[in-house]
């Protein structure tokens, strides 16, 4: 592909593409299915509701500020209510006390959504193994991707923004007929503890605490 | 300055059979042991009269007392219930202690001498099952109201874990959210006004973007106008006040760390400090000017937060996203030191962790020269900014008795002309060896709280300076052997080192049985640990006064009158956590 540019002045007369007209067609033109277009759409347009429960919830906050900048996967569009919102953040401790509420939240947001449990607590009880909280959230609601951490660095949780894009990108969600199986067919969600686990295995030297 | 009156012979002298006895304590202040039939009139004696002037109430609280195994001399007691009283003219704290037996303990409601009272005893009825005669609302104020038992009790389960798996079906799910709606007859609020027009109930919350957190607060209005507030809180309650009776004494800090998740290391310090108390541990110099750099720092990082949020709930966006940058660059400096963000957990008992890493001083400093013309700029964005003082100022006033009366204590007490920071009046951990100022206001608004919290900064600011410019040299931790971990130097030198090295490694440390509190002025007030020792690994009590829950329980007081949007500045300006509230 070529590119040219030209300045503001520049009359238009003064584009001379030197391509081809199959050229052209090629550039203007894009081929795909209707779903994995819908599909690419939805994957760069996540939008999350603006939902948080506890320490999880600034680090959340803050990974939509300049320095991380969750704009960069499309999903900075923050709704305040969830019948607008593709994507549930569950930032931080499920308490027994709000676990309704919860609830009623995920299941007012309409199809397609996702969940992310945000940190230790949302995915497991963490260290609050105690009487007032509910053992991960997904003990009452399905949930896509976990963020470990305690809170998640920003960064952690955009890794997981990313993978749920990625995962998004490649679900199947037939718009009309199709042959072979039915209904939603959701993507593997593989154990990102196992595929890095030779990577993260390579390395032998970790820097001193000692030094900043 | 004339003659303290000594208080136990006043209390004698007025009340000859209320006082039962004395018991020593290692935090140093007198607690009493009041008859339960006199405790209601030694209250309303303490706060007014001139002398004693206990007129505010920092804490009320109970202990179940049965499986206590050291508490000799003490009254027979199954529930205690402290209530703990400062006199900001005596400068000192006096414990009461009120020993009830039986099945179904009671006692008469101090919510006649303190509003602030109410919440505090409605949380003793929630976790103890102690009930307070005459007390106007003595419903569950933390736990759902579906919930059996009360979780304080030693027979009540600790863990989740052990109390079965959680199951919410739908049913389950809709009986649960009937329960949570409001019924203003039960909270004595009319439906109608005496000139017959409706008022109209709305729910602000749990989950609602202006309430920074699961709040949630059901509003009675008269058209644009709020008539009362009824805050609904409980629903971040994380129980970790029943936690530090599982945890070891060492293993309990992380848990700090999350009681107030904006201040990372500055609440390990008054538990640090509390269990210091109590096994007479001594921190070295070193130690302490650390800890001040770092709780300094946490503040700066809290009140950015606050700044922020408050600037966007006010309707500004810039401010947030230039606030929050300059946290990251904060978090840089607090990250090469402590290894992690928001919760460092990065005090221990006897000290800190880990020595300051080499050229931590460059980094300091660079932030210092970095933030302080941030500050200016902020003054010129936010706080000149005409819309914002119109927003804020004459909105939300209280004054300084009122303040008082309700256990108000950080920027909140400052911005109504009381001139008292607890590092000042009774200094703890080396701050009476810096050089800051208090900043106070005058008029209690919402603008005098918003500029005495970018002042702290300020002042903050300074302190750090003054502890990069003298860091003293030394250890890091103490050499006690409580101190956890324990030093390793020694250990494969001599036999008694390696012994207390592997028991308090393995098993925790043993903190020899009494009681201590110890507090610290945070970035949202006074925020306290009231700790008691059985003689064992783990604590037998640990109870967290945070400074939020009384802040909140006072909002509806000077909220009144305003509109939904005024509201929502009132709340900013207060600046709570929600974990600070539920714990």
């Amino acid at each position: 592909m070529k590119w040219w540019t030209t300045k503001a002045n520049d009359p238009v007369s003064s584009i001379n593409g030197t391509g081809s007209f199959q050229k052209a067609v090629q550039e203007s033109v894009v081929l795909t299915t209707m779903d994995s277009m819908v599909n690419w759409g939805r994957k760069n347009s996540i939008w999350p509701f603006n939902f948080g429960l506890s320490c999880c919830y600034v680090e959340m906050a803050t990974s939509i500020t300049s320095k991380y900048d969750i704009s960069r996967f499309g999903a900075e569009v923050i709704r305040g209510t969830p019948r607008e919102a593709d994507m549930m953040i569950v930032a931080g401790t499920v308490f027994i006390k709000m676990a309704p509420v919860i609830r009623q939240l995920y299941e007012q947001m309409m199809a397609p959504r996702w969940v992310i449990a945000m940190g230790a607590c949302a995915s497991s009880g963490g260290m609050y193994d105690i009487y007032s909280v509910v053992q991960g959230v997904d003990k009452f609601m399905p949930v896509d991707v976990y963020v470990p951490g305690c809170p998640p660095r920003p960064d952690a949780f955009l890794e997981g923004i990313v993978l749920l894009r990625d995962a998004v990108g490649k679900e199947k969600r037939p718009l009309s007929w199709t042959i072979g199986d039915q209904g939603i067919i959701k993507s593997a969600r593989p154990s990102m503890k196992a595929l890095k686990h030779d990577e993260r295995m390579k390395v032998k030297e970790l820097r001193s605490p000692d030094e900043i | 300055m004339p003659e303290k009156t000594d208080i136990l012979n006043s209390l004698k002298t007025k009340f000859p059979e209320a006082v039962l006895c004395e018991q020593p304590t290692r935090d140093e202040f007198h607690t009493f042991w009041i008859d339960k039939k006199f405790i209601i009139p030694v209250l309303g004696y303490l706060k007014n009269e001139p002398g004693l002037n206990f007129k505010f109430l920092f804490d009320l609280t109970a202990i179940d007392e049965q499986a206590r195994k050291y508490r000799q001399g003490q009254p027979e007691s199954t529930f205690t219930v402290v209530y703990q009283l400062l006199s900001f003219e005596r400068n000192e704290f006096l414990r009461l202690k009120v020993g009830l037996v039986g099945s179904t303990p009671s006692v008469a409601t101090a919510s006649t001498v303190w509003p602030n009272a109410n919440w505090y005893e409605r949380e003793v009825y929630d976790m103890f099952g102690v009930k307070f005669d005459g007390h106007p609302h003595m419903e569950r104020i933390i736990m759902p109201r579906s919930w059996k038992g009360h979780p304080l009790q030693k027979c009540h389960p600790a863990r989740a874990t052990e109390m079965g798996p959680f199951h919410m079906p739908e049913d389950k799910m809709l009986g649960e959210q009937d329960l949570y709606q409001f019924k203003p007859e039960e909270w004595g609020l009319k439906k109608t006004s005496d000139d017959n027009k409706d008022f109209m109930f709305l729910n602000l919350g749990p989950q609602h973007p202006g309430t920074h957190g699961i709040l949630r607060l059901i509003l009675q209005m008269d058209g644009e106008n709020i008539v009362n507030v009824v805050p609904d809180i409980g629903y971040h309650h994380r129980g970790a006040e029943k936690m530090g009776e599982r945890q070891s004494w060492h293993t309990y800090i992380p848990y700090t760390d999350r009681v107030e998740y904006l201040s990372g290391v500055m609440n390990n310090y008054p538990y640090v400090m509390a269990v210091e108390k109590l096994g007479g541990i001594e921190i070295p110099d070193r130690a302490k000017v650390i800890r001040i750099m770092l709780c300094e720092l946490f503040r700066i990082s809290s009140h950015l937060v606050w700044y922020g949020t408050f600037a966007q709930d006010l309707g500004m966006m810039t401010p947030v996203f230039l606030m929050f940058y300059d946290r990251e660059k904060l978090f840089e400096v607090i990250e090469a030191i402590c290894g992690d963000r928001m919760h460092p957990n990065w005090f221990r008992i006897g000290g800190v962790v880990q020595d300051l890493p080499n050229g931590w001083e460059g980094l300091v400093r660079g932030f210092l020269k970095y933030m302080n013309p941030r500050l200016k700029e902020y003054d010129k964005m936010v706080l000149r900014n005409r819309i914002f003082k119109g927003r804020t100022k004459g909105i939300g006033i209280y004054n300084t008795e009122e303040a008082i009366d309700w256990g108000v204590s950080g920027v909140g007490l400052r911005a109504t002309g009381f001139d008292w920071d607890l590092r000042k009046r009774m200094t703890y951990g080396g701050y009476d060896q810096f050089d800051f100022d208090i900043p106070v206001g005058s008029n209690g608004d919402c603008y005098d709280r918003a500029v005495l919290r970018s002042e702290e900064i300020r002042q903050s600011l300074r302190i750090i300076e003054q502890c990069v410019n003298n860091m003293p040299a030394g250890p890091y931790k103490s050499h006690n052997p409580l101190t956890t971990p324990p030093d390793k130097k020694f250990t494969m030198y001599d036999i008694e080192t390696l012994i207390n090295h592997f028991v308090n490694v393995t098993w925790g440390p043993v903190i020899p049985p009494n009681e201590g509190f110890s507090l610290v002025e945070a970035s949202k007030g006074l925020n306290g640990y009231y700790l008691v020792s059985d003689g064992s690994t783990t604590s037998y009590r640990t109870r967290i006064r945070t400074p939020s829950f009384p802040h909140i329980q006072f909002v509806p007081y000077f909220s009144k009158g305003y509109t939904i949007a005024d509201l929502l500045a009132i709340l900013g300006s207060v600046d709570y956590v929600l974990s600070d509230i539920d714990r």
